[in-house]
């Protein structure tokens, strides 16, 4: 176990022969028509069942379980915690020398204090592994990033200063949100999916109490946990004629997307059999902005692929046991996606990197309108959040 | 994408597990989501007395009994349910009328919901615990019923439903669960008998609207009690409905009070120290001024007039917010009674309402003007304004009604109307009460309470309770006088009485050693034992002895009745005496702390029988030094019993030479020395006004000589001298057993500030100097105060002074360094109260300390130390007996007062009937001076009162005058008012000077004519003591 967590960051290497490897390779890099192991089309995900608020005591939780066996939980929990004034905050105190005048008019326009990334904090347990171990904190960092990260411009006064500014009270005091992840079995596959997604459900149904107190006093909350609004707002539609009451979210976590590239191929939410083969891994955030449909592009990762460490296979040309033997039809050809001397039919560890053009059309896969980024958030927000 | 979510419908427990889910915030600013599982049964009784099912499936208790049924099974019925009914009342119902509920004439069979009680607690907790006394007791048959816990009557709260309506919702549920289930049980029995109603009561009209629509019977209070029997007078006991006075909001937008700041923005104050919280208090003498004590400030906060005061109440705590410097003022120089001021308000106009009578305002003015003229040389002080209420004290108050404010219609019949209550507490507001029945109200002593006071009424209002009898019977103002000071004064309840031993008087300490009762008892009964008390004691805690030793020191015994034997801790009776917290002595009533039998007979160190005792025995050189002292419990035989006088009598009597008044002589000359030793340590000899009533007096004579000022006997301070070794003893033993828990006394030293006034005036008046910088300092100070005309003048400074010093209090040994253990007045390290435990629940506790100190294991062998040994318990209970005392004392000054004055109306009446002029001539002095009257001290009634500008008489003019006549004079007086010199020179209006006025000074002795008066006109009905000066 040891040396396979030293030796990387992405999920285990399954025990394959290179000819195996080079099997699946070609049959994940057949050009247009990819054939996957478990017969999903490239962008097809695991079906996977959810559910939200399974844990009582938090503010929010969700569970998430794909069909292989693999589960997360994910609990959100809140804490209030006075504001360590900042710098620059007491600067304009001391510049404020007109006087409280000032002071009582900025009141509500400089309230809008931007918030601290730091307020968010997010641990992630994976049995197996430590919580200082590689893949617990590069997960972590990665998946706060885009949450922390996202920043709306918009014109929606709840979300302004996205997150962050959410968690703040006001000007002395924010909200501490520790975000608790749990895989509840061995990563059969690289786990980031399904963590992200369960997280994004969690977030979508965590609550904060109500706030009854106003301006720059001291915070003081509603104590009937039923009128506790959501950290992400909702808007309830009216029920019509023809729909019942729904509820949709202008702005929603970000979802962090797994996609590898095979060939000329890309392909969303790989097994652990298909990252082995991958040429490159990417990690693609995004979410949906305010006042659009349009989803937004929040960070692309790339996250060191397992293909590299797998055994090549030998070709005849080299092999001492084959010296002699013809070696006709075995010429090394340039693989055109990777740009690397190939023999066909025989696995050579992949080198990493990617092509620029795939790139675009990953990005335009998932950003793309109705494109795989649109599909996950849908079949998300199909979960009744409660 | 496909999700599936997990499916919990057809989960068959799901529907017996459920959750409670809330905030909490906690007072270090964490915000918590709190969910409390609940576990649903099907076991939970209904408690009543025609149910079949429920006996088969309570749960029972480990010896196989389940709880008693509570619920009549021939429930008392109304006209409109003829069959009877189980009452059923929501949270306001029960807010509005608690009064009601603990009426005797109605309210029986209650079903209280759990609901209902958790929601009383959290709005209101005084009536929580009157609700929770009530379940508790066995004549009202209230059931409280768990409908949270049973199944089939809990309500889980909808989306989007309010808390209220969730509850609402439960009430309605339980009624009609009720319903089903007693009918159901009928029909088992096969008793086709008609069931009680189950009515709803509420005062919700969403509630009432619902109800009606699920077939709920429901009925608003007021309904129902108008269905009543008497209901016009029950109907007086509804506090004022919240939603009435939200209508009437809606209708008159005019609030003359400013708001309260929210809960959230007085907490952020408080904690950045821009507010202040304390407890308002009221000035005796001004009405309109009052003055909160903050822990950031030496001195209290001054609030003048009803704005700044914004609807606190006396005794309330409070949050003020200083005013700006340039409203700062000095505190106020005048008298201002609330009676005289506003006394033609109408309580039923309110159109013409405002918070500061035009006359307040003048008033207010005049003092605004004084504090600027004064500016250059007097200091104005911060005065502040209470901008929130963090909880009110409000209680039930006794007064009368004012009878100017019941109008013209008061003999117009039923009608309902405004009146105006004056309260006996002259802090208090005067108070808008509702009634129907103001004309019987006249003239009576009623108990009303306080239900809320809005922005938009100058007064609180409140609602009637009872009436207490007519003004001025004995019964009345004795029972007023309790209830004021909050004394527990009801008979003892039976589970209280059946703590006592089972031999009742015939109670003996067991004939035989062997006996049980002689564990761990040394036998003193061979000793020379006598106690000395006052007159006609009957409650004797203490008795002495001395005796020489073969070594040439002396052996001196304290020997306490040894209450602790019989009052085990935590039994019923113990409880209660914890609650008394002490014995309040009136003047012809005692109310005791333990009961008669323990008190005044088993307990009691009554001469020539065997008694169990609690001794402190000494062995001290001729010297009175201590050698060495030990405790122990004991059997005592006392010799006799001595009053003051005999024992002092037989001490001088030189032909007495028995060994028992040679033991008195020892102990006599043993007190001087510990008595001069305390005074060189510098014990206070302080004074307090205080007389003695001896009613033993026949009854025709002149009661007013039972008015005495209490002698001071050489015996007198004999057995204080004793005491109070014996407590500082038993203090140091305790305090070295139980360092953290040791019950002890304390006088803290007072802050120098608080004799800066008396120092002054000394100064001035007198060229005197008080110097305060130790006890012993102040002592000799205060004996140098002597002016050679005036014999009591020291006497009168001491009692200034005392009025300066804070108040003795008791405490736990760990809720204090061992520095400030010190008490003040005694000039000892170390105090507690030993001496008393058949008066004082303190002396009680200490007792069981000590036993314990000593190792005394008690009669069956293991020692009971319960109660002795946890600090949060001692604390409270040291809270309770704190605020007792204090009020004791009070209600026997109280009682005191009232005796002086009747006792003054019965001489008036007397004289008068022979033709003569009414009223006592007496010696007085002026204790305080104010710009419109000055405050007289009378020694021989131990009485102060209020002097006002009408009750000068003046030189030439005829002193006696009706109450009606003198008022007609105050108008036509002038005054000169010098507050640096503390003189008042009275004149009248268009007299030359020098022959007619009057001029008086601070300390000054006068003569004045001391009547007891009935007010008459407006405040009829009201008899004051009257004070006139006649000679100054």
């Amino acid at each position: 176990m040891a040396s396979q967590r030293q030796a990387t960051s992405a999920s285990q290497v399954p025990h394959l022969s290179p000819a195996e490897l080079s099997y699946l390779y070609t049959s994940l890099s057949l050009p247009k028509s990819p054939i996957r192991p478990d017969g999903r089309s490239p962008t097809q995900f695991r079906p996977l069942s959810a559910e939200t608020n399974i844990l009582p005591g938090t503010n929010g939780s969700a569970r998430i379980g794909f069909a292989d066996g693999t589960q997360a939980i994910v609990g959100v929990k809140a804490e209030v915690e006075k504001t360590v004034v900042a710098a620059d905050t007491l600067d304009s105190r001391s510049l404020g020398q007109q006087g409280d005048q000032l002071n009582r008019e900025g009141g509500e326009g400089s309230a809008a204090v931007s918030g601290q990334g730091e307020w968010v904090q997010m641990s992630i347990e994976i049995p197996g592994f430590r919580d200082d171990d590689a893949l617990p904190v590069f997960l972590s960092e990665m998946m706060k990033e885009s949450l922390v990260g996202s920043v709306e411009d918009g014109k929606d006064a709840e979300m302004a200063g996205g997150l962050k500014g959410r968690l703040v009270i006001n000007k002395r005091w924010h909200w501490r949100l520790y975000i608790d992840v749990l895989l509840l079995s061995q990563p059969l596959a690289y786990p980031l999916p399904l963590l992200s997604l369960t997280t994004h459900l969690a977030l979508l149904s965590t609550k904060l109490p109500k706030l009854k107190s106003t301006g720059e006093e001291d915070p003081f909350f509603d104590d009937d946990w039923a009128v506790a609004e959501y950290l992400y707002p909702r808007i309830t539609t009216k029920p019509t004629k023809h729909t019942p009451t729904a509820q949709s979210h202008p702005v929603r976590p970000p979802v962090t997307l797994l996609v590898i590239s095979v060939g000329e191929n890309i392909i969303f939410d790989p097994n652990r059999e298909e990252i082995a083969v991958a040429d490159a891994v990417l990690a693609i955030s995004v979410t949906r902005t305010g006042d659009s449909d349009v989803l937004k592009l929040l960070s692309i990762r790339t996250i060191d692929p397992p293909s590299r460490l797998t055994n090549p296979g030998i070709p005849n040309s080299e092999n001492v046991n084959m010296l002699g033997a013809t070696a006709s039809g075995e010429s090394a050809l340039l693989n055109p996606a990777t740009g690397e001397d190939e023999v066909s039919r025989v696995w050579r560890p992949r080198r990493g990197g990617v092509k620029r053009s795939v790139i675009a059309r990953m990005v335009k896969a998932v950003l793309g309108k109705g494109g795989v980024g649109e599909e996950v958030l849908e079949g998300l927000e199909g979960v009744e959040v409660i | 994408m496909k999700s599936l979510r997990r499916d919990t419908s057809t989960n068959p427990q799901a529907a017996n597990v459920t959750s409670k889910v809330y905030v909490r915030s906690t007072r270090s600013g964490k915000v918590q989501k709190i969910v409390r599982e609940l576990y649903l049964r099907e076991d939970i009784p209904c408690s009543s007395k025609l149910c079949s099912q429920c006996p088969k499936i309570a749960p029972a208790d480990a010896n196989g009994n389940i709880a008693p049924f509570i619920l009549s099974d021939r429930p008392a019925g109304t006209k409109a349910f003829s069959k009877g009914h189980y009452l059923l009342p929501d949270t306001n119902a029960l807010l509005n009328g608690m009064d009601l509920f603990e009426h005797t004439g109605a309210f029986y069979d209650v079903i209280i919901l759990q609901t209902v009680l958790e929601e009383l607690r959290n709005r209101s907790l005084p009536l929580y615990n009157r609700l929770l006394a009530l379940i508790k007791s066995d004549e009202k048959r209230y059931y409280l019923f768990f409908n949270e816990f049973r199944r089939e009557t809990h309500v889980r709260r909808g989306l989007e439903e309010s808390i209220n309506d969730r509850n609402d919702r439960a009430v309605r549920t339980v009624a009609s669960w009720y319903g089903t289930h007693l009918q159901q049980s009928a029909k088992k029995a096969k008793k086709e008998k008609t069931m009680p109603t189950i009515v709803v009561i509420t005062d919700d009209k969403e509630n009432l609207r619902k109800a009606k629509e699920e077939n709920v019977t429901a009925l608003s209070l007021s309904d129902y009690v108008t269905g009543l029997e008497g209901s016009e007078f029950l109907l007086d006991m509804i506090s004022d409905s919240k939603d009435a006075r939200d209508a009437k909001e809606a209708a008159r937008g005019d609030l003359f009070y400013p708001e309260y700041f929210s809960m959230s923005k007085l907490t952020t104050g408080l904690r950045a120290g821009t507010l202040h919280q304390g407890i308002y208090n009221v000035s005796p003498y001004n009405y309109l001024e009052g003055s909160v004590k903050t822990s950031a400030f030496d001195k209290p906060l001054l609030i003048l007039g009803r704005d700044n005061s914004n609807r606190a109440i006396s005794g309330d705590s409070v949050v003020v917010e200083i005013l700006p410097q340039d409203q700062w003022k000095m505190p106020s120089t005048k008298i201002m009674d609330e009676e005289a001021v506003t006394r033609n308000d109408n309580p039923d106009s309110e159109e013409n309402e405002a918070v500061v009578t035009e006359k307040e305002r003048k008033a207010l003015q005049e003092e605004v003007k004084k504090a600027h003229g004064k500016n250059a040389e007097g200091k104005p002080q911060p005065t502040a304004k209470v901008v929130g209420v963090i909880k009110r004290s409000w209680r039930q108050y006794v007064g009368h009604v004012d009878s100017g404010s019941t109008g013209s219609q008061a003999a117009s019949g039923r009608r309902q109307q405004n009146v105006f209550l004056l309260p006996m507490d002259k802090r208090i507001p005067k108070i808008r009460v509702r009634t129907r029945q103001a004309a019987d109200l006249l003239g009576q002593r009623i108990l009303v309470t306080i239900d809320a006071w809005d922005r938009d009424s100058r007064y609180p209002t409140g609602h009637f309770i009872r009436s207490l009898g007519e003004l001025e019977t004995k019964g009345a103002e004795t029972e007023a006088l309790l209830l004021e000071y909050d004394v527990q004064y009801k008979p003892f309840p039976k589970s209280v009485l059946d703590c006592l031993p089972s031999e009742g008087h015939d109670w003996k300490v067991p004939a035989s050693k062997e006996d049980k009762g002689w564990n761990g008892r040394r036998d003193l009964r061979d000793l020379l034992i006598c106690s000395i008390d006052p007159p006609g004691c009957q409650d004797i805690d203490d008795a002495l002895h001395a005796r020489q030793l073969p070594n040439g020191n002396f052996e001196v015994g304290v020997h306490i009745a040894d209450v602790s034997h019989f009052v085990k801790p935590n039994n019923p009776m113990d409880l209660e005496a914890s609650v008394r917290g002490t014995t309040v002595y009136l003047v012809d009533k005692r109310i005791d702390m333990l009961p008669h039998l323990l008190g005044t007979d088993l307990c009691s160190l009554k001469p020539y029988v065997e008694r169990y005792a609690f001794s402190v025995l000494w062995e001290m050189t001729p010297e009175a030094e201590i050698v060495s002292s030990d405790f122990t419990k004991s059997v005592i035989r006392s010799r006799e019993a001595f009053s003051y006088e005999q024992a002092q009598l037989r001490i001088d009597d030189k032909s007495q030479k028995d060994e028992l008044t040679d033991s008195m002589r020892n102990l006599l000359k043993f007190s001087k020395v510990l008595r001069q030793k305390r005074m060189d340590a510098g014990a206070l000899n302080l004074a307090s006004p205080e007389v003695r009533i001896e009613t033993e007096g026949d009854e025709v004579g002149d009661p007013l000589t039972d008015v005495k000022t209490k002698a001071m006997l050489e015996t007198n301070s004999l057995v204080e001298e004793f005491m109070l070794l014996a407590n500082i003893t038993v203090g140091s033993k305790v305090y070295e057993a139980f360092s953290q828990t040791a019950l002890l006394r304390r006088h803290a030293t007072p802050p120098p500030q608080n004799f800066e006034d008396l120092t002054n005036q000394l100064s001035k008046k007198r060229n005197m100097e008080l110097d305060v910088s130790s006890s012993r300092a102040l002592a000799d100070s205060l004996d140098r105060c002597v002016d050679p005309k005036n014999p009591f003048f020291n006497t009168l400074v001491r009692i200034l002074a005392t009025r300066c010093m804070t108040s003795a209090e008791y405490f736990c040994a760990g809720a204090h360094a061992e520095s400030e253990f010190r008490h003040y007045g005694l000039a000892s390290p170390i105090y507690t109260h030993f001496t008393s435990p058949i008066r004082r629940y303190a002396d009680l506790l200490v007792h069981r300390q000590l036993a314990s100190a000593i190792g005394y294991e008690g009669e069956d062998g293991h020692a009971v130390i319960e109660g002795v040994s946890t600090r949060s318990k001692l604390e409270d209970i040291c809270r309770n007996i704190n605020v007792r005392h204090r009020n004791a004392q009070f209600a026997g000054r109280a009682s005191i007062e009232y005796y002086v004055g009747q006792a003054l109306k019965a001489r008036g009446e007397k004289v008068a009937a022979a033709g003569k002029d009414s009223g006592i001539e007496e010696d007085g002095y002026v204790m305080r001076v104010f710009e419109n009257g000055v405050v007289i001290f009378v020694p021989r009634f131990g009485i102060e009162g209020v002097v006002r500008l009408e009750d000068f008489v003046l030189p030439g003019e005829s002193g006696s005058r009706s109450v009606a006549e003198r008022r007609e004079l105050a108008p036509h007086r002038t005054t000169d008012f010098d507050s640096e010199e503390y003189t008042l020179r009275v004149g009248e209006k268009g007299h030359p000077e020098k022959e007619r006025g009057v001029t008086v000074e601070l300390f000054q002795r006068v003569r004045v004519n001391v009547s007891s008066v009935k007010e008459e006109g407006r405040g009829a009905g009201k008899r004051r003591v009257r004070i006139m000066v006649i000679e100054a």
